[in-house]
């Protein structure tokens, strides 16, 4: 796959999506912005998983795990394993777990050199997005 | 005539075989029609073209105390998905669809057709069922329950039908019980060269008031190669209470 030199690229499916389970433990009301380093793409099923550190102003980091679509699913989509690796600054934008524990859905990620990937949750506009602080 | 000429013969005709049972599905002396490769789920949301697109389907009419019993599974699920706690599914647990769900596609799904058989393979959690060809059905006592039950078809024309018993009965189709006899019946016809439908008869005396049908329909994807599917972690697991949970935290694999 190919893309622009410049400006983002949104992948999208063409294909309305079916899903096998609810996402009701995420927070559908709002959305959390993380920015941080990654410490692992986890590329399994059932899901994927990007985990990242995210460090707050006070110094402090939070480890966060965020669940993917399937792998097949983002390889649809154009996804491949290599394109995220550990140390990458990222920025992501997650449903964040209802029970509070430091994860979510992951909804959209920016990757250093300016893309934006998504990985096809089913029905993702039922997720509020709340807008990112300055 | 000549033992030479002979030769020349049957090797013209040989020729004109081989490229023949090549290019077409044949059982006997009948051609079939080709519906082996990838195929995605089609015609949802009426999305395509209007000769192509399936009936909707009607609603199950279960008998009163299963349909309490199902409409008591959904109401308990929207219930607990409401809290933000949802109810544990077998595909929470990375357990296969079975039969009939998994004629849904949610992933794309791939035929293959064999001598005396037709496979199906769904890409989500790599589920396999075989339909043996011109076969009679088992006595269902012979059958022991299972994701898949045991599916026998042969070709009418140009349609499959397939008929399938022993599912297990905690494998079900949008939380509807079932009992150990029920049968499904499948009609699958291109109703275009790279549309495919599957009309799906259940019947199950016990459960229903009468069999329910509904068509899926399914599209060509002419380049598509099925990817492997393995639950290698699933972090997802059901709590005591049923509840599906997520294990978070650095990644152990």
């Amino acid at each position: 796959m190919t893309f622009p030199r410049s400006g983002l690229l949104v992948l999208l499916l063409a294909s309305p999506l079916l899903a096998h389970h609810s996402f009701a433990m995420f927070d559908h009301t709002r959305t959390v912005n993380l920015k941080g380093s990654v410490t692992r793409f986890q590329w399994t099923n059932p899901h994927a998983y990007i985990e990242i550190d995210v460090p707050d102003a006070k110094g402090a980091t939070t480890h966060f795990s965020l669940e993917c679509t399937s792998i097949n699913m983002m390889q649809r989509a154009g996804w491949r394993s290599n394109m995220i690796k550990a140390g990458d600054k990222v920025k992501a934008v997650a449903a964040p777990l209802i029970n509070g524990d430091p994860g979510g859905l992951l909804l959209e990620i920016t990757l250093p050199d300016g893309k934006v990937l998504e990985p096809g949750v089913p029905a993702a506009t039922t997720f509020k997005r709340t807008p990112e602080q300055p | 005539m000549r033992a030479a000429t002979w030769a020349w013969i049957s090797a013209f005709v040989l020729m004109l075989a081989v490229p023949l049972g090549a290019a077409a599905q044949t059982r006997g002396a009948a051609s079939v029609p080709d519906i082996t490769g990838s195929w995605e789920r089609y015609g949802r949301g009426a999305r395509g073209a209007p000769n192509t697109l399936p009936p909707p389907a009607a609603q199950p009419q279960l008998k009163p105390q299963y349909l309490k019993e199902q409409q008591a599974k959904q109401q308990a699920a929207r219930e607990a998905d409401a809290k933000g706690k949802p109810l544990a599914t077998n595909a929470t647990l990375c357990l296969p669809e079975g039969m009939p769900g998994m004629m849904g596609a949610t992933f794309p799904m791939e035929i293959l057709q064999s001598r005396g058989q037709v496979t199906v393979i769904e890409e989500a959690f790599t589920q396999v069922r075989r339909i043996f060809l011109d076969q009679p059905q088992k006595a269902l006592d012979d059958v022991e329950p299972g994701f898949y039950g045991y599916s026998v078809g042969r070709w009418e024309g140009d349609t499959l039908a397939v008929d399938t018993i022993g599912v297990k009965e905690d494998v079900r189709y949008q939380n509807m019980p079932h009992s150990p006899g029920m049968r499904i019946k499948e009609r699958m016809r291109l109703v275009a060269p790279d549309i495919l439908w599957n009309e799906i008869t259940i019947d199950d005396p016990v459960t229903l008031e009468k069999p329910w049908t509904y068509t899926v329909a399914y599209k060509r994807m002419p380049d598509y190669k099925l990817l492997e599917y393995i639950c290698e972690d699933n972090r997802e697991f059901a709590d005591a209470n049923g509840v599906q949970q997520i294990r978070i935290g650095p990644a152990t694999k």
